[in-house]
C-alpha cells in the first residue's frame, strides 16, 4: 500500500514537472510540432513505468533487506496467475496505444501532404562538406556556403534531397523544423513541412541545415544558416536574386 | 613462447600471402597496397592459429599425426591455444578488460574535446578516428565479454558439463580475438578510419587503409563471434548434466542459449557487410555507389545483424542479471516460464526489427509502419524480463552485496534504456531524434547501463569461483557508488542535447549547447575515474584476498557445487540434477546430487571436434 | 520423500555431437548465403543480361549435381564399409569438383568481357561464384584430406565421420549452388 502510494506521488510530481517544463522551445513547422507533441505523450506515457520500477527498487532494497550472517530464504512464490496475467495485459495495452499513436497515426500525418502540390520545392544536394540549393521553377540556386537558405513562412514546402554520385551518404536535417532525410548517392529522397513560424539562425541556432550522417572530416562543419521569413519577403528576395 | 612463435609465424603467413598477393598484383597492374594487406592477413592469422598451438593441438592431426593436449601448468597455460573453457574464459576475460579500459580513456579523450564547443584538443580526422575507435572497442566488448568471458566460464559449471562440446573450436574462437585487437590498434598508423563502428559505404570505400585494417578486424571479429554461438548450442543441447532437464536449466543458461542462436545466424551478415566493403575496395566492385551500386544495401545487410547483435549483448546480461538477483534474494526467478518464452520470442523478433535504424535513410516508405510496428512488440517480452526482476525481489530477504547492486541498477538503468527506445521506435519522434545525442544517451543506457552493470555484477558475483578468493567488499560498495551515480549523472544530461538539437559524431558544435556538454564531460571524467577502485580491488583481491570458500553466497547453482577454482574436469564427482536451481524456501526442491545415485557419473567424457 | 531422477542421459556420443555441430555450421553458412542472394536483387535488380552463357551455366549446375551423387554413394561405402568403391567415389566426386572450378574459371574469363566487376552484374557474378567457388575449393580440400587418411585402412572404424561429415559439407556447397544457379542465370 505505502508503495502504491509513493509510486502515485512520484508519477503526479514528474508528470507534472514535464507539462510544465518547456522541454526544446517550439517547432517551427506543423509536423514538427506533432512531433514535439508526440515526444511529450511518449513521456507522459513512460512516467509511469519507470516511477513503477523506481519505487518498487528503492521501496524493496528498504523494507526487504536482511543482511544478517545467517541465510536466510524468503518465502518461495515461483508465479503469480494474476500478476503475470496483468502486467501482460498492461504491457501489451501500452504497446498498442504508442503504436496507433503517435506511431501509425504521426506516419500518416507526416505524410499528409505528398499528394498536395508544394508552395515551394527546393532540392537540395550533399557534397562534402556543404549543402548546395535550387528554388525549382524560380531560376535561384545557392552554391556557396556561406550562403543562407531563405524560407517563407505559412507555406508548404518540399525538399527533394540527394548527394552527388561519387560522394557519401549526408543526412539533411533542420533542428528547428524536426525533419530529416538522409541523401544518398544515386537516390532522391524527400520531406514536407508546413512553415508555421519566422525565424533566424542569428535567434536560435536550429534554424540552420546540419548534416546528421557522419561524412568524413568536416562533418561538423557542414551546415547551411537558415531563415524563415514572410512570403512577400521571401518573394522580393526571389526577385532580387534573379535580377 | 607460443605467443612469440605466434608473432613469428604469423609474420611469414604475411609475407608468404603478400608476396603472391604481389606476383598477381604485378601481373594485373593494380594497386598493390590492399591486396597485399588483404591476402597477407589471411596467411599471418592462420600462421598465428597454428604457432600460438593449434598445430600442436589440433592441425597434426588433419595430417594423420599424433596430437598433444596438456590444459595444465601455471600462469602460461593462459599464453597458449589452451582447451580449458575456464582458461578461455579468463582469457576472454583479461583481453577484453584491456580493451574496455582502452575505450574508456578514449572516450575520456572525446569528452575532453566535447567539453566546449570549439576544436581544440584533436584534429577532425584524429577526432573521427578516436571516436570510431571508441564505437568499435566497446561493442567488441559488449558482445563478447559476457558471451566468451563469462559463458565460457560459467556456462559448462552451471550446466554440470566437464567442458563445451567442442573445446579445440572454442580455444579457435579465442586466439582470433588478439589480432582484431591488434588491428584496431594499428588503425592510426594506417590513417585511421573516420567512419564510426557502422562504417557506411560509400564513406567507408573511400576511406584510407586504417579502414580496410577496420573491416578485416570486424570480419574476423564476427568469425570468433558465430563459432562461440555455434559450441555454445551444442554445449547445451549435449552436454548438460543427467537430469538436467530444460525446466531445470538455470535462466542464465537460457539465456546464453538464445544469444548463441543470434550469434550463430546474425552474424554471417556483417560478414557479408565487410566482405562487401572488401571486395568494393580491392576488386573495384559497385555495391554501393551509383550507377547500379545501393548503398543502402549496407544499411539492410548491417543492421539485420547489428540490431539482433544488441540482444546477443543485452540477452545473457538479463540471465546473469536475474541469476544474481535470485540468489541473492533468496528466492525463486519469478515467472521463470515466462521468461524463458519471452527470450523466444525477443531472439525470433531481433531479425524482423532491423529497419527501425532506416527510418530516415531514405528506404521505401511502407517499411516505416511493419518495422515500427515489430520493433514496439518487443517491449512486451522485454517487459516480462522487469516483471521477474521485480517480482523476485519483492517479498525476498535480499542481501545488499556488490553483485546485487548491480545487478539492481541494471533494472533502474535498462527501464531508462528500454523507455527511451521507444522514442526511437516511433517513425515521428524517431525523424527528429536519429543521429542525435538522443540516441548517443539511449543506447549507453541499454548497453553500458544494462549490459555493462550486469558485466560488473557478474564479475563480483564469480570473482570467488574464478580466483578462489574474495574480492573487498567496501572497495566493491564505493566502486558501485561512484559508478552508479556518475554514470547516470552523464548519460541523463546527455539526452538534453539531443532532443534541442545537437546530432553525433561531431567535433564542434554551437556554442548554445556548451553548458550540458561540460556537465557531461565532467562527470565522464569521473565516472572514468570510477574504475580505478574497480581495478585495484580487482588486481589486488586476486593476488592477495582471502581465500574464497567454495560457496560464498550459498548459492544453489551447480558451479557454486564444486572448488573455487574448480578442478580441470570441473567436478570431482559428476552431479546428477534433480530438481530446479532455485529452491529457496522449499526443501523439497534439491538441485543436484553428487555421488553414487546415476551410473551414468561414470561415464568417460564426451569429445568431439 | 522421493525425489524424481528423470530418465534422461544428456551425455551423446561423440559422432552425434560432431553431426550437430556440424549442423549448425550449415545453418550458420545458410545464413550467409541468404545474404548473398539478397544482395542480387538490390544491386542489379532481377534483369540477367543476354551475353551470360546458359550452357556452362546448366552445365556447371548438371556436374555439381552429378558430384552429389557420388559424395552420396562414397557415403554409403563408408557406412558399409566398401572401402575401394568409397575410395573410388571420393576421387571421383574430388575431379568433378576440380572440373566445376575450372568452368567457373572460363566463366569469368567470359564475364571480364562482358560484364567487369565494375559493373553491377558482374559485381554480383563475381561475388556470388566466387564466394561459392571457395567453398567448392574447400569441399574439395576436405574429400582430399578425407581420402588422405583413409587411403590405406582396411575399415572405416573412427574415420565414419569424418566421409559423413565431408560429404555433407560437398552436399551443402551444392545445394548452395542449386540456388545460386538460377539467381543469376534465370532472373528475368
Amino acid at each position: 500500500m505505502t508503495a502504491a502510494l509513493i509510486w502515485v506521488l512520484l508519477t503526479v510530481v514528474a508528470e507534472f514537472a514535464l507539462l510544465s517544463l518547456n522541454l526544446f522551445g517550439d517547432a517551427a513547422t506543423k509536423q514538427g510540432q506533432f512531433i514535439d507533441d508526440a515526444f511529450i505523450l511518449l513521456m507522459a506515457l513512460a512516467i509511469p513505468v519507470f516511477t513503477f520500477v523506481v519505487t518498487m527498487i528503492g521501496y524493496v532494497v528498504i523494507k526487504f533487506r536482511a543482511d544478517g550472517d545467517e541465510l536466510e530464504d524468503a518465502a518461495p512464490v515461483r508465479t503469480h496467475k494474476k500478476w503475470v496475467g496483468s502486467w501482460l495485459i498492461w504491457t501489451t495495452l501500452l504497446t498498442i496505444v504508442v503504436i496507433i499513436y503517435p506511431g501509425y497515426v504521426g506516419v500518416q500525418e507526416l505524410r499528409e501532404t505528398h499528394e498536395e502540390e508544394a508552395d515551394l520545392t527546393v532540392n537540395v544536394t550533399g557534397r562534402r562538406w556543404q549543402w548546395s540549393y535550387e528554388y525549382e521553377g524560380r531560376a535561384v540556386s545557392l552554391f556557396a556556403k556561406d550562403d543562407m537558405l531563405i524560407l517563407p513562412n505559412d507555406s508548404l514546402i518540399r525538399f527533394y534531397v540527394t548527394s552527388e554520385d561519387q560522394d557519401v551518404i549526408h543526412s539533411f536535417w533542420i533542428p528547428a523544423f524536426r525533419m530529416k532525410i538522409d541523401a544518398v548517392p544515386g537516390l532522391t529522397t524527400k520531406f514536407d513541412v508546413n512553415t508555421t513560424k519566422i525565424g533566424n539562425f542569428n535567434d536560435d541556432v536550429n534554424f540552420r541545415v546540419q548534416c546528421a550522417e557522419l561524412c568524413g572530416r568536416d562533418h561538423s562543419l557542414m551546415f547551411t544558416r537558415v531563415k524563415v521569413v514572410e512570403p512577400a519577403e521571401f518573394e522580393q528576395w526571389i526577385a532580387d536574386q534573379a535580377a | 613462447m607460443p605467443l612469440v612463435r605466434g608473432v613469428i609465424y604469423a609474420a611469414i603467413g604475411f609475407a608468404i600471402g603478400g608476396s603472391i598477393s604481389l606476383g598477381i598484383t604485378n601481373m594485373t597492374g593494380e594497386d598493390y597496397k590492399e591486396p597485399m594487406i588483404v591476402l597477407g592477413y589471411v596467411f599471418a592469422i592462420i600462421g598465428w592459429l597454428m604457432g600460438v598451438g593449434m598445430w600442436k593441438i589440433w592441425g597434426r592431426e588433419w595430417f594423420g599425426k599424433s596430437t598433444v593436449n596438456d590444459p595444465t601448468g601455471g600462469w602460461e597455460r593462459y599464453l597458449k591455444f589452451n582447451t580449458d573453457h575456464k582458461v578461455i574464459g579468463i582469457q576472454y576475460l583479461a583481453t577484453l578488460a584491456v580493451v574496455f579500459l582502452l575505450a574508456g580513456l578514449l572516450a575520456m579523450g572525446l569528452r575532453a574535446e566535447l567539453a566546449d564547443s570549439g576544436q581544440n584538443v584533436f584534429t577532425k580526422n584524429t577526432y573521427n578516428t578516436t571516436m570510431s575507435l571508441h564505437g568499435i572497442m566497446m561493442i567488441a566488448v559488449a558482445v563478447a565479454a559476457v558471451m566468451g568471458g563469462f559463458s565460457n566460464y560459467v556456462l559448462p559449471l552451471i550446466i554440470g558439463a566437464e567442458d563445451v562440446a567442442f573445446p579445440r573450436i572454442n580455444a579457435l574462437s579465442f586466439w582470433v580475438v588478439p589480432p582484431v585487437v591488434v588491428l584496431l590498434l594499428l588503425t592510426p598508423l594506417f590513417g585511421g578510419f573516420d567512419f564510426g563502428w557502422t562504417a557506411y559505404p560509400p564513406l567507408a570505400t573511400q576511406a584510407p587503409i586504417g579502414g580496410l585494417l577496420f573491416e578485416l578486424a570486424f570480419l574476423t571479429f564476427g568469425i570468433s563471434s558465430i563459432l562461440g554461438g555455434l559450441n555454445f548450442i551444442a554445449t547445451i543441447i549435449t552436454q548438460r548434466a543427467p537430469g538436467m532437464t530444460w525446466g531445470r536449466m538455470p535462466i542464465f543458461a537460457w539465456s546464453v542459449l538464445a544469444a548463441s542462436i543470434i550469434s550463430l545466424t546474425a552474424t554471417q551478415w556483417v560478414a557479408y557487410g565487410m566482405l562487401m566493403i572488401i571486395f568494393e575496395r580491392v576488386f573495384n566492385m559497385v555495391f554501393f555507389s551509383p550507377p547500379g551500386g545501393n548503398a543502402l544495401l549496407y544499411e539492410h545487410i548491417f543492421w539485420f545483424y547489428s540490431h539482433p547483435a544488441v540482444y546477443i549483448m543485452i540477452l545473457p546480461a538479463f540471465g546473469a542479471e536475474l541469476e544474481i538477483i535470485s540468489h541473492f534474494a533468496r528466492k525463486p526467478i519469478f515467472a521463470y516460464r515466462w521468461v524463458v518464452r519471452a527470450f523466444a520470442a525477443i531472439v525470433a523478433l531481433s531479425f524482423v526489427v532491423w529497419a527501425h535504424h532506416l527510418f530516415t535513410s531514405g528506404m521505401g516508405e511502407e517499411l516505416a509502419v511493419p518495422f515500427m510496428v515489430l520493433t514496439e512488440l518487443i517491449s512486451i517480452p522485454t517487459g516480462i524480463i522487469f516483471l521477474s526482476a521485480l517480482g523476485t525481489v519483492w517479498r525476498s530477504k535480499l542481501r545488499l552485496k556488490v553483485p546485487l547492486l548491480f545487478a539492481l541498477a541494471v533494472v533502474f538503468n535498462f527501464a531508462i534504456g528500454g523507455l527511451t527506445g521507444i522514442f526511437l521506435a516511433d517513425v515521428a519522434t524517431d525523424i527528429a531524434l536519429q543521429d542525435t545525442y538522443f540516441v548517443v544517451a539511449h543506447f549507453h543506457y541499454t548497453i553500458m547501463g544494462g549490459e555493462m552493470f550486469a558485466i560488473f555484477a557478474a564479475g563480483y558475483y564469480w570473482f570467488p569461483k574464478i580466483t578462489g578468493r574474495m574480492y573487498n567488499e567496501t572497495l566493491g560498495r564505493i566502486h558501485f557508488a561512484l559508478m552508479f551515480i556518475l554514470y547516470n549523472i552523464t548519460f541523463l544530461v546527455m539526452f538534453i542535447p539531443g532532443t534541442v538539437g545537437m546530432n553525433r559524431r561531431v567535433a564542434e558544435y554551437p556554442p548554445e549547447f556548451e553548458a550540458m556538454n561540460l556537465i557531461v564531460s565532467i562527470a565522464a571524467f569521473g565516472l572514468g575515474l570510477s574504475f580505478l577502485p574497480w581495478i585495484y580491488n580487482m588486481l589486488n583481491s586476486w593476488i592477495r584476498g582471502p581465500k574464497a570458500p567454495d560457496n560464498p553466497w550459498g548459492a544453489k547453482t551447480l558451479e557454486w557445487q564444486t572448488s573455487s577454482p574448480p578442478p580441470l574436469e570441473n567436478f570431482k564427482v559428476m552431479p546428477t540434477v534433480t530438481g530446479d536451481p532455485y529452491g529457496y524456501g522449499d526443501e523439497s526442491v534439491v538441485h543436484a546430487r553428487f555421488g553414487k545415485s546415476s551410473p551414468s557419473s561414470q561415464a568417460a567424457p564426451a569429445e568431439g571436434d | 520423500m522421493t525425489i524424481h531422477v528423470p530418465n534422461v542421459n544428456h551425455r551423446f556420443d561423440p559422432l552425434t555431437i560432431n553431426r550437430l555441430g556440424l549442423w549448425l555450421f550449415l545453418v550458420s553458412d545458410a545464413s550467409f548465403f541468404i545474404a548473398l542472394l539478397s544482395s542480387r536483387v538490390f544491386v542489379s535488380g532481377t534483369s540477367t543480361p543476354d551475353e551470360i552463357n546458359q550452357v556452362l551455366g546448366l552445365s556447371l549446375t548438371v556436374l555439381l549435381l552429378l558430384s552429389s551423387l557420388t559424395a552420396y554413394r562414397a557415403e554409403v561405402a563408408a557406412e558399409n564399409n566398401d572401402m575401394s568403391h568409397m575410395k573410388n567415389m571420393l576421387l571421383a566426386t574430388m575431379g568433378m569438383g576440380i572440373l566445376f572450378v575450372f568452368g567457373v574459371g572460363y566463366e569469368w574469363y567470359e564475364a571480364l568481357q562482358h560484364f567487369p566487376p565494375s559493373t553491377g552484374f558482374g559485381t554480383v557474378l563475381f561475388t556470388l561464384t566466387g564466394v561459392h567457388v571457395t567453398h567448392v575449393a574447400t569441399g574439395i580440400l576436405t574429400l582430399g584430406f578425407v581420402y588422405f587418411r583413409v587411403r590405406k585402412i582396411e575399415t572405416i572404424g573412427d574415420n565414419l565421420f569424418a566421409v559423413e561429415g565431408a560429404v555433407k559439407w560437398w552436399h551443402f556447397v551444392d545445394v548452395a549452388w542449386v540456388f545460386i544457379y538460377p539467381t543469376l542465370y534465370l532472373l528475368k
